[in-house]
């Protein structure tokens, strides 16, 4: 087992890339060629060792042998975990934009808050993010009709708007508040929100299920209720309690599910 | 507004020139000429007219550079070159601004100093019609010439937009008024529409004005959408807009012969942003199963549209386009010009025919006042009070001449009517002249 740490030391307002730093790449990195690696930054490149201290221990075989660990703040530093298909990164703090896009597979834990586009077009693999989540989470690419595909993310927070947008396969938890449009162009997976929602979940979604344990804002007339069902159970999911029942949308002949929780909804029955 | 005099007293009439105000590129203009000036202009509108007419008051007509004490004061063209080529051929983030009132000529160079150096690129689109651009992406572009709406249009919408104000010769020029082949009588042949939240001006003029609520335009087309495909709706009252009046929209909607639908930025910048579009446009491709529809973001500057057409064709993305990793890339949020002045990432900062300092919000102006930067333009304006360099640019469509396109995309060639001040350079003179002293700094560094 290999263990690399990178303890922050310097801020850079300009955000520092690690699309390079994949696990699959690294994992036979020494601290050697750590210390030689030059980290892109805005349209140069720069020594990773003037923003990190680094500390590499043990050997690893594969990337799945890996445990990268960021001890520290990684708010200006994007594409954390991206494309990587193997291994464990976990980041003590905040993670700038995209972290986990296009990951296959591995583990990504972020104890702190993920700046937008986190797991966008994640096809594998394990996201957590400890705190809340901005914008585009679970994401398509712009123009891309299939965002993310399959993996899981955990959210302990709230997430922002148009979470899982386009998305096709998967599972998101997220344990706060979810703001406009969640699961919208959604044609398969399941997105599952335990705090409240503002407004409009599932728009324009073709198939797959959103449960809502919390209050929603407003609930599109593109969603026609098909009655309440109690103890419901979701491609082996086991859910308690009572809840009303939508398919939708049919602007655009959709066969989602929608699950409100009955309780905290009773303005819609 | 008092009755004017009509101008008698000038020297010649150069016609059918490019108005270069909105995106309606009005090609129909005669510019009236004496010594040199445009002392008045035919068929433009009021907004047109006053910008072509010289405000020689407001002109930026000297390189201009800051001292030691803060203040701008006149240099050199070269000495103000070459301080802006070392700027830029040293960032470490450079973002090119702008470029929506120049011609696609000066936004070639531009491009190539763009790739030259990794820097961002981006235009006027990235705080109006970027979420219609994101939009189009995903879901396609129903569109049309406005020749097709002047002749076939019996039905025209438009929604959080206000021709009345912004394009004022919209209406009598192209969607409304004007007699087509198919519509002998004009507006009596029309029915004008405006969905807006606000009672403007077009919802005056407008046979039916449907007020939505703010924020309401998503949950709007979206039970639109539903009542095509059958179903009863079942709240009396959906984003304020009571039932019945749904209904019956949607069967004027689907009864007409030609539809076209026109919006603005009351769309792209509510709630739901590019979904607003996204949806908008589903519902004309949903309108089409019963007659014809189509679509139209109203463009505001005379050749926004046109860089964002340009980019595609050259990069294969519309704005916000990021070289720094020597490739193109194109992310909202991340390559955009807003994010990443918000971010403090900039370094330095370009602007060439814009005006941030009256557009951008106070957190982006607040960073433009830390990091250095180059204006080019016709006009003091608030961003001549952050710029650290100054180059005086000419008057695309009045003393240079130059290709825009038209918000339907039509390109057009915009006339020269009067000569420059000396003093003044051309836009893509200067942007090559900027490339190419760039070129040396980096061929030397070698």
């Amino acid at each position: 087992m290999k263990q690399i740490t990178l303890t922050p030391k310097k801020f850079s307002s300009i955000a520092l890339e690690f699309d390079e730093l994949i696990l699959d790449e690294i994992y036979n990195w020494d601290k050697a060629d750590f210390d030689k690696y030059m980290v892109p930054i805005g349209n140069s490149r720069f020594p990773l060792n003037d923003y990190f201290n680094i500390e590499v221990k043990g050997s690893a075989q594969g990337p799945e042998d890996v445990k990268m660990v960021i001890d520290g703040d990684a708010g200006r530093v994007k594409y954390i975990g991206c494309k990587m298909s193997a291994g464990e990164i976990i980041v003590n703090g905040d993670a700038d934009l995209q972290a986990g896009a296009e990951m296959t597979g591995g583990s990504l834990t972020i104890n702190g808050n993920a700046e937008s586009y986190a797991g966008r077009e994640m096809r594998g693999g394990e996201l957590t993010i400890k705190g809340n989540v901005k914008e585009y989470a679970g994401t398509s690419y712009i123009g891309e009709w299939r965002g993310m595909s399959g993996g899981v993310i955990n959210i302990h927070g709230n997430a922002g708007k148009q979470l899982a947008d386009a998305m096709s396969g998967g599972e998101i938890y997220v344990k706060g508040n979810c703001d406009i449009l969640a699961g919208i162009h959604m044609t398969k997976g399941y997105i599952q929100i335990d705090g409240d929602v503002t407004r409009w979940p599932g728009g324009q979604m073709k198939n797959g299920t959103i449960v809502i344990n919390g209050k929603l804002g407003r609930l599109l007339e593109g969603f026609e209720s098909e009655g309440i069902v109690a103890d419901p159970e979701v491609d082996g999911r086991q859910l308690t309690g009572r809840y009303i029942k939508y398919k939708g949308d049919i602007g655009v002949n959709g066969k989602g599910t929608l699950l409100l929780n009955a309780e905290k909804n009773r303005s819609l029955l | 507004m008092g009755y004017e005099e009509p101008v008698t007293d000038y020297d010649k009439i150069v016609e059918n020139c490019t108005c270069a105000f909105c995106g309606s590129n009005c090609d129909d203009l005669d510019c009236l000429v004496k010594d040199n000036h445009v002392v008045a202009v035919r068929h433009a509108c009021r907004l047109g007219a006053s910008k072509i007419m010289e405000d020689e008051d407001q002109r930026l007509k000297v390189p201009m550079m800051r001292n030691e004490n803060g203040e701008l004061v006149e240099v050199e063209w070269e000495t103000a070159l070459d301080a802006a080529a070392e700027l830029i051929a040293n960032s470490v983030r450079p973002l090119f601004y702008g470029w929506s009132e120049t011609s696609i000529e000066a936004m070639k160079p531009g491009l190539e100093l763009t790739e030259l150096v990794g820097a961002v690129i981006d235009n006027q689109a990235t705080i109006c019609h970027g979420p219609t651009v994101q939009a189009v992406q995903n879901v396609g572009y129903p569109l049309m010439t406005l020749g097709e709406v002047k002749n076939r249009a019996d039905m025209v919408v438009y929604t959080g937009s206000n021709p009345m104000n912004a394009h004022p010769r919209h209406l009598s020029r192209y969607t409304t008024f004007p007699k087509g082949w198919f519509r002998k009588r004009g507006r009596y042949d029309r029915t004008l529409v405006t969905w807006d939240p606000k009672y403007s001006d077009t919802a005056k003029l407008s046979d039916i004005w449907i007020p939505f609520e703010e924020n309401g335009d998503y949950e709007f087309v979206n039970a639109i959408r539903a009542v095509l495909k059958g179903k009863k709706l079942k709240k009396d009252v959906i984003a304020g807009i009571p039932t019945e009046d749904i209904y019956e929209l949607t069967e004027k909607m689907k009864n007409t012969q030609f539809g076209a639908l026109f919006f603005g930025l009351g769309l792209t910048h509510t709630l739901s942003k590019q979904r607003n579009i996204d949806i908008a446009i589903q519902l004309v491709q949903d309108l089409n199963k019963y007659t014809k529809w189509v679509l139209l973001p109203m463009r505001g500057h005379f050749n926004v549209n046109g860089f964002n057409i340009f980019m595609s064709y050259e990069m294969g993305f519309p704005y916000g386009v990021d070289f720094c990793r020597g490739y193109p890339r194109y992310m909202i949020g991340e390559t955009t010009t807003i994010d990443l002045l918000n971010r403090k990432e900039a370094d330095v900062f370009l602007v060439i025919a814009a005006d941030p300092g009256a557009h951008f919000p106070s957190g982006a102006n607040m960073h433009l006042v830390d990091i250095p930067v180059i204006q080019i333009d016709i006009h003091w304006g608030p961003t001549t009070e952050l710029a650290d360099i100054v180059l005086p640019g000419t008057f695309i469509g009045v003393e240079t001449a130059g290709t825009s396109y038209r918000m339907d995309s039509v390109p057009l060639n915009m006339k020269k009517a009067i000569d420059p001040p000396e003093t003044c350079r051309e836009d893509e003179w200067i942007v090559t002249e900027l490339l190419n002293r760039v070129k040396k700094i980096k061929e030397a560094s070698k």
